[in-house]
């Protein structure tokens, strides 16, 4: 039988900012829905280029008179009708929507409310991200984790084989440093980017991103980042032993086997 | 087993997302909460609305094919229709309320009695999409300078004609700070012709340092007022529907 042992894993202000960080960016996500709602279609591009956006959800009829929902990607032109373009008005029937009402903050059609929403998370996010900027720096790879990190990727070929470690894992590490140095930053700034004020300010930054569309398209990109990495994470989590990780982020105390 | 557990998953996250929206759509519909909501606003003026830095200034090559029209449609009252079709003879644009010379201007006054501004700026929608186009005008502070501002005077309203169909005209408003910015312009020209009646004509208020609704169309009055509130709500058509009244974000 294997001993178990306990160690502290999540110091206090990591713990706090995990929760917080966490229903700020599902609020963000959501009222983020809801504002690209208003104007569905991207452009990789300063101005829009209206009549060529690189993707796009709309809803149209079809030859029988039926209403669809579309999503469009590039050239590429898929019918997403019930989810995408044509879907859930929130009140039991279907509508001319690029999101679904369970998605978005709040769930019936409502600009202004979702931007007060969005602006709102967005300073907590903020907010966060300094208070937590100290403990981040712990998340940046070592050699060794980088060299390794092969190794890990082959042992998550079984994710439910891995096993908790008192330390974090060289893919583990890599994905949350990805999260916390790349995507985040990249939602922040590129939402920055979308504020004429702030471009007013520093007008390099919408520059940096391809002009003021296209970090509307990479705000858009870093939000699926984000939601991709948070469908690992989650899983991860509940396949290494849910309780036990849950705890630890509450509790700050983590129970892993002694190493022989 | 595996499966089983992936579909209970989904159904978790469904559910869980479900539930947040309904959740905050709750949240929303509550006004205390809501007011705690827009309490960003204040810091984010005090902030991003502190200086008058420049928004950019593109060259002609990245001018808009088209400046899309959105929101009301123009004036199609008989007296606007006849101003529209007599180069604007007739229209004026009056200054009032906490000036101590109250004054109009015709169209053609405009451009003859003040130094003319061109600019060609972005016009960020709060929908979300970006046009480009170049103004030409005078600058606010201009117009109010010739005026002779009250020193109670701390907001800047402008009327409209046009109206969003039920009578409620548009309307918008700028603090004496904004209305000094040198790009804040009253302008008679986009893409060196005549504001067309779709962007705002005979007069468009442009503010590049703001969202598009900021940037009333169809104005035929400023007026200078001591606060907001009262007769003019939260200081614009868009203002009293909910959105910011600091549109920089």
């Amino acid at each position: 039988m294997n001993m178990m042992q306990r160690v502290y894993r999540h110091p206090i202000v990591v713990r706090i900012t995990h929760w917080v960080v966490a229903l700020a960016i599902l609020i963000l996500t959501m009222s983020g829905l809801q504002i690209f709602m208003a104007h569905p279609a991207l452009y990789a591009s300063d101005a829009s280029k209206f009549d060529a956006p690189v993707f796009s959800i709309y809803s149209e009829m079809d030859n029988a008179g039926n209403p669809v929902g579309k999503l469009q990607i590039g050239s590429k032109v898929i019918t997403t009708t019930g989810l995408l373009g044509w879907t859930s008005d929130g009140m039991g029937g279907e509508a001319s929507r690029a999101f679904p009402a369970w998605a978005t903050i709040p769930a019936y059609r409502a600009l202004a409310d979702g931007r007060r929403w969005h602006i709102f998370f967005a300073w907590v996010l903020g907010l966060c991200a300094i208070l937590y900027a100290v403990w981040a720096f712990k998340l940046v790879p070592t050699k060794t984790e980088i060299r390794e990190l092969p190794e890990a990727l082959k042992e998550h070929a079984l994710p439910w084989k891995v096993k908790a470690t008192a330390h974090y894992n060289p893919l583990q590490k890599i994905a949350y440093f990805g999260v916390v140095f790349m995507l985040v930053p990249l939602a922040i700034v590129s939402g920055l980017a979308l504020s004429p004020s702030f471009d007013a300010w520093a007008p390099w930054v919408p520059a940096l991103l391809g002009g003021r569309q296209f970090a509307r398209l990479w705000h858009f990109v870093a939000m699926w980042g984000i939601i991709g990495f948070f469908i690992g994470h989650f899983m991860m989590v509940a396949l290494t032993g849910f309780w036990n990780n849950l705890r630890a982020m509450i509790t700050g105390w983590f129970a892993v086997e002694e190493s022989p | 087993m595996r499966l089983r557990r992936a579909r209970f998953l989904a159904l978790l996250a469904g559910s869980a997302l479900t539930g947040c929206a309904r959740t905050a759509t709750a949240l929303n519909d509550n006004p205390g909460f809501h007011r705690f909501l827009e309490a960003p606003e204040r810091l984010n003026l005090a902030i991003l609305g502190a200086g008058q830095p420049l928004a950019r200034e593109y060259a002609d090559k990245y001018i808009s094919p088209d400046f899309r029209h959105n929101g009301f449609d123009p004036p199609s009252d008989p007296t606007y229709l006849a101003w529209s079709r007599n180069n604007w003879h007739g229209y004026r644009l009056f200054v009032t309320g906490l000036v101590d010379d109250p004054t109009s201007f015709s169209v053609d006054d405009l451009r003859s009695k003040f130094p003319a501004v061109t600019q060609t700026t972005r016009h960020d929608c709060v929908e979300g999409w970006s046009v480009i186009g170049k103004w030409r005008g005078v600058r606010v502070r201009e117009i109010l300078a010739a005026a002779g501002p009250q020193s109670g005077a701390k907001y800047v309203v402008f009327h409209c004609m046009d109206d969003d169909g039920t009578g409620t005209k548009y309307y918008e408003s700028l603090d004496m700070h904004q209305a000094a910015h040198p790009q804040a312009l009253l302008a008679y020209d986009l893409n060196d012709q005549p504001v067309p009646l779709k962007n705002g004509a005979p007069l468009r208020l442009k503010v590049p340092t703001q969202l598009g609704y900021k940037s009333a169309k169809h104005v035929n009055k400023i007026e200078l007022v001591a606060a907001l509130g009262g007769q003019f709500g939260n200081g614009g058509y868009w203002e009293d529907q909910g959105y910011e009244w600091f549109a920089g974000i």
